[in-house]
C-alpha cells in the first residue's frame, strides 16, 4: 500500500451532498480515500497528516469549462487594459485607467526591450476615451522609432505608432477598409479587423497561431489556471495537428504539471466523418492530465460585435443581423454525423437564433441516433430564454453560460446591442437551473480574466461595472455557483465521476482558498483568495 | 518596370457551388504559372495521378509547380506562411469557406504592401442560388458574396437564364463578369495580359480584348483617382505606369470593383493596360475615356 497524507484545513467545501463540509481529506496515489474528521482515515491504516493547509479552505479543484490556451501565452506581450490582472509569474499589472497612464506604462514597458524590438502590448480597452480615440500621436510620444502595436481586448482592432505604420507601408495613398484615417487625409494609427491589422502582425511576428502551441504557452496556461484555483481547464479550439499532440502531451505528462487540459478540436477543414474518426482516435490517446476526444464547432459572432445571430427584434441600433462561420445546414450536417459518432460537441452559440438553430439540429440528430450520451454543451448561450432551455433539458444538452460577460459587456448590451428587456435575462442561469439544466459558468479566457471565484460572484450578483443589477430575477444563490465552477462544469466534460467534489475515489483536485466563500458576504466572493491548488494530490502554492 | 507584388485571387461561393471544381480546374489548366492555392478541405480536391508529384497530411505538390495546402484554423496565419515561402509562388488563389465574405479576405491583398489584390470570383450554382438567396438564414451572406465579386462563375447550367442575370446585376451594381459554366476562366482569373497574348482565342473562350497605351500621360494623385473612379465598369483589368508632375509616378492596378494607386519612382513614361471582354471593350465609353 501506498501512502495516505491526511491534509488538515480550517475547512472543506465538498459539494458533496453526503458530507456538505470537512477538516480532513485523506488523499493516496493522488486519489481521494476519505473525507471527514481528523480520524477519516483511520480505517485505512497508516497515514501522516500534511498541515501545510491547516490555516486555509479547500473545495474541489475549480473546472473552466471554456477557455483558451492563448490566455497563458498572451502574457508574451505586455498588457495595456484597464482593469488590474495578474500575469502566469503572479505579478500584478495595474490597470491603466486614462490615457497618460497608458502612455507611461508603455513606456515603462519600451525600457526592458533591445533597442529597437517592437513593443506589442493587449487588452486595451478604450472605456474612458468618450471623444477621442488612441492614435499614433499618443503612441509616438512612447517612442518614434520603436514600432509599437496595442491590441484592443476583444482582438478585433490595433492602435500603432507611426513606426509601425511605416513598416505596414501605410501612408496618405493608403485605401484599405479597416485603415482609418484622419482629416488630414493621413492613417491615424488605428487599424480594424485582420485584414488591415495583417501587414503590421506579420511584420511584427504577432502570430496567435504559434503563440498558444509553445512549451512555455502550456506552461504558462497552467499557470494561469493554478493562479485562479483551477485544476481543470478547456483549450476550445485546438488544431490538434500531430506535432501540437505530441508536445502538450509530453508537457502535460511531467511529474507536477498543475493542471489537466482538455482540448476540443476545431470541427473545420474535413468532412465531418473524418473530422469524428480523428476525434475518435484522439480520445483514445488521453491521458491522466490531457482530456482529448471532444470537438468545437463555432456558429455565429459575439453581441458586442454584432456578428451574433439574433431572433427578431435584432440589435437595438439597427444593426443588421450577424453572421455564421458555419451554415446552419452544415451545422445540422456536423451535428447528425458527430451524434451519430459518438463524439461529444462543444458549439459555440452567442445569439437566441444560432442556439435555436443548435438545438433544432441537435433535436434532429437525437431523432436519427437516439439513446446516445454525448452530451452535447451550448456554449456561450447568452440570449436563451426558457424556451430553449426547457428543449434543452429534454434533449440532455448541457449549457456553459458566459456569467463575467454581464459585469464586463452588461451595460454595453443594454444600450448598444439588444437593449434593455433581453440584456436583463442574457445568461440566465436562474432559468437554466429552474428548467432542470445541468449549467457551467465561464470566463472564456483570454477574453475576460480565468477567475471562476469571479465568475460565481457574477452569477450570484449580477452586477455590471456601471454598478447596476442586470436581471435580478436571474441571480442564482451562491451554493449554486460554487457548484456550477465544480461539478457543474465537469458533467459539461463528461469528468464528474473523477472531478468537481470531495468525495472517496475522485482525484485529489482541490482548490486553496484563504477564506470560505459559503461565509463571506455574496458581494465578496470574488475577493476571496485563492492560495493555490492540489492537482492529483500534489500541492501547488502560489 | 515590373511589379513583384504578389497576386492573390479569392474564389467565393456558398456550399455546394462549385469552387473545388474551379480549384481543379485551374490545377490542370496549361496556364504556366506556379499557383499555390489554400482550400478549406482537401478531401475535395482531386488531381491526376501523372499531375501529382508528392503529398503529404497538407500539402500536395504537382508537377507544373502548382502547390494546394489546407489553410488550417488562421487563414491569415496560412496567408503569411505563404509570404515567408522562398521562392514565392506566382499566384496566391484562396478558396472562401461557403459563408465567408471573400472580401474581408482579399482586403489582406489589398492591405498587405508585397501583395496585390487580383480579383474575387464568386462561383454561384444556377440551380439553387435564387432559394437560398431567399432564405432568411443565408440569404444575406450570399447575396455579399455576390456583391464583392469582380468575376462571377455560374455553374451547373449551359447558358445563365435572364432572371438569375438580372439577380446577379441587381445584387451587384459594379457590373462584374460574369461568365458561365464550361468557359475556362484561368486567363481572367489570372489575369495576366501576356497569358492572354499567348493563347489569343481559343474557341470556347469568350473573347477577351486589351487596349495598349504609352505616352506622356500626367497625372498627380486626385486626378488619377478621380480618373480611373469613372472607368467603365465593366473593364475588368487596368494595369501600368503614370507619371506624376513631380519626380513622383504612380503604379496602377485596377481589378473589378478595386482601384490601388502606389507612389512609385517617376516612371520615363506612362503605359497603361485595359482588359475585358469585347464586349466591354469595343464600345464608344471605353474609348471616350481612354488616353491617347
Ligand atoms: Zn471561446
Amino acid at each position: 500500500m501506498s501512502k495516505i497524507t491526511v491534509f488538515q484545513t480550517k475547512k472543506i467545501i465538498t459539494i458533496d451532498p453526503n458530507c456538505p463540509v470537512a477538516t480532513h481529506v485523506a488523499v493516496q496515489d493522488g486519489k481521494i480515500l476519505a473525507v471527514g474528521a481528523a480520524d477519516c482515515a483511520d480505517e485505512w491504516g497508516v497515514s501522516h497528516t500534511d498541515t501545510r493547509l491547516a490555516d486555509t479552505v479547500l473545495m474541489p479543484g475549480f473546472v473552466e469549462a471554456h477557455a483558451h490556451m492563448l490566455a497563458g501565452a498572451i502574457w508574451n506581450y505586455g498588457y495595456a487594459g484597464y482593469h488590474d490582472r495578474i500575469d502566469p509569474n503572479g505579478k500584478l499589472w495595474t490597470g491603466l485607467t486614462n490615457i497618460e497612464a497608458v502612455i507611461d506604462g508603455l513606456k515603462t514597458q519600451a525600457q526592458s526591450l533591445p533597442e529597437g524590438a517592437p513593443l506589442v502590448a493587449w487588452g486595451f480597452d478604450p472605456i474612458f476615451l468618450t471623444d477621442e480615440r488612441l492614435s499614433r500621436h499618443h503612441l509616438d510620444q512612447i517612442s518614434p522609432t520603436r514600432p509599437i502595436a496595442v491590441l484592443f481586448s476583444n482582438f478585433h482592432l490595433m492602435c500603432v505608432n507611426s513606426a509601425a505604420l511605416e513598416l505596414a507601408e501605410y501612408s496618405q495613398y493608403t485605401n484599405v477598409e479597416g485603415v482609418v484615417k484622419g482629416p488630414d487625409g493621413q492613417p491615424t494609427g488605428e487599424l480594424q479587423e485582420m485584414a488591415a491589422m495583417f501587414p503590421v502582425m506579420h511584420r511584427l511576428g504577432i502570430d496567435f497561431r504559434n503563440l498558444g502551441q509553445t512549451e512555455q504557452a502550456i506552461r504558462s496556461y497552467g499557470a494561469v489556471a493554478r493562479q485562479a484555483g483551477v485544476t481543470t481547464v478547456t483549450d476550445l479550439f485546438s488544431m490538434m495537428e500531430e506535432g501540437d499532440l505530441k508536445l502538450m502531451q509530453r508537457v502535460t505528462s511531467e511529474p507536477g504539471f498543475p493542471v489537466r487540459i482538455v482540448p476540443a478540436m476545431a470541427a473545420t477543414g474535413a468532412r465531418p466523418e473524418q473530422l469524428a474518426q480523428r476525434a475518435i482516435e484522439l480520445r483514445g490517446r488521453s491521458t491522466d492530465k490531457l482530456r482529448l476526444g471532444a470537438v468545437k464547432l463555432m456558429t455565429d459572432g459575439s453581441i458586442q460585435g454584432w456578428t451574433a445571430r439574433v431572433k427578431w427584434p435584432g440589435y437595438v441600433g439597427g444593426q443588421p443581423n450577424g453572421i455564421w462561420n458555419t451554415a446552419p445546414t452544415q451545422i445540422g450536417e456536423i451535428c447528425d454525423v458527430m451524434h451519430r459518432e459518438g463524439v461529444q460537441m462543444h458549439i459555440h452559440v452567442n445569439g437566441d437564433e444560432a442556439s435555436e438553430v443548435v438545438i433544432n439540429a441537435l433535436d434532429a440528430a437525437s431523432r436519427n441516433t437516439p439513446g446516445q450520451d454525448n452530451r452535447h454543451v451550448l456554449q456561450h448561450g447568452q440570449m436563451m430564454g426558457a424556451d430553449q432551455f426547457q428543449r434543452c433539458a429534454e434533449l440532455g444538452i448541457t449549457v456553459n453560460l458566459f456569467a463575467n460577460h454581464i459585469w464586463y459587456f452588461g451595460d454595453q448590451h443594454v444600450a448598444l446591442t439588444i437593449g434593455n428587456n433581453r440584456a436583463t435575462r442574457m445568461n440566465a442561469c436562474r432559468t437554466a437551473l429552474d428548467c432542470g439544466v445541468h449549467l457551467a459558468i465561464h470566463s472564456d479566457a483570454p477574453v475576460t480574466p480565468m477567475g471562476p471565484l469571479f465568475t460565481a460572484w457574477c452569477a450570484v450578483n449580477r452586477q455590471t461595472m456601471s454598478g447596476r443589477t442586470l436581471g435580478a430575477a436571474q441571480c442564482i444563490s451562491v451554493d449554486e455557483a460554487l457548484y456550477a465552477i465544480t461539478l457543474g462544469a465537469a458533467y459539461s466534460l463528461k469528468m464528474e465521476a473523477e472531478i468537481g467534489s470531495i468525495e472517496t475515489g475522485k482525484i485529489a483536485d482541490f482548490a486553496i482558498l484563504g477564506a470560505d466563500p459559503t461565509a463571506v458576504d455574496a458581494q465578496d466572493l470574488k475577493d476571496v483568495p485563492v492560495l493555490g491548488t492540489v492537482s492529483g494530490g500534489v500541492v501547488q502554492l502560489q | 518596370m515590373i511589379d513583384t507584388r504578389l497576386p492573390m485571387t479569392v474564389i467565393g461561393g456558398y456550399l455546394g457551388a462549385g469552387k473545388t471544381t474551379l480549384i481543379n480546374r485551374l490545377l490542370a489548366e496549361p496556364h504556366g504559372k506556379r499557383l499555390m492555392l489554400l482550400v478549406n478541405d482537401f478531401g475535395a480536391i482531386n488531381i491526376d495521378a501523372d499531375l501529382l508529384d508528392s503529398a503529404d497530411e497538407d500539402t500536395l505538390t504537382l508537377t507544373n509547380g502548382c502547390v494546394c495546402c489546407t489553410m488550417g484554423s488562421d487563414l491569415f496565419m496560412a496567408i503569411s506562411d505563404v509570404l515567408k515561402r522562398a521562392p514565392r509562388p506566382d499566384h496566391l488563389i484562396i478558396e472562401a469557406s461557403g459563408v465567408a465574405d471573400p472580401y474581408r479576405i482579399a482586403n489582406t491583398a489589398i492591405a498587405e504592401p508585397e501583395m496585390r489584390y487580383a480579383g474575387i470570383v464568386t462561383v454561384v450554382d444556377a440551380e439553387n442560388f435564387q432559394a437560398l438567396s431567399d432564405d432568411p438564414l443565408i440569404g444575406p451572406q450570399i447575396a455579399q458574396q455576390v456583391a464583392c465579386a469582380d468575376l462571377v462563375y455560374v455553374s451547373k447550367s449551359d447558358g445563365i437564364a435572364a432572371d438569375l442575370m438580372r439577380s446577379l446585376r441587381a445584387i451587384n451594381q459594379a457590373q462584374p463578369v460574369i461568365l458561365q459554366d464550361g468557359i475556362l476562366a484561368s486567363s481572367l482569373l489570372l489575369a495576366e495580359h501576356d497569358a492572354m497574348h499567348a493563347d489569343p482565342s481559343p474557341a470556347s473562350h469568350p473573347n477577351y480584348a486589351q487596349l495598349d497605351y504609352s505616352g506622356d500621360m500626367v497625372c498627380d494623385y486626385a486626378a488619377l483617382s478621380a480618373w480611373l473612379a469613372q472607368r467603365p465598369k465593366s473593364l475588368f483589368r487596368v494595369k501600368g505606369f503614370v507619371m506624376g508632375p513631380q519626380d513622383q509616378g504612380w503604379l496602377v492596378q485596377v481589378v473589378g470593383q478595386n482601384i490601388a494607386i502606389s507612389p512609385i519612382a517617376n516612371p520615363a513614361q506612362s503605359t497603361l493596360v485595359a482588359i475585358g471582354l469585347l464586349a466591354a471593350t469595343s464600345g464608344s465609353e471605353l474609348h471616350d475615356w481612354w488616353p491617347g
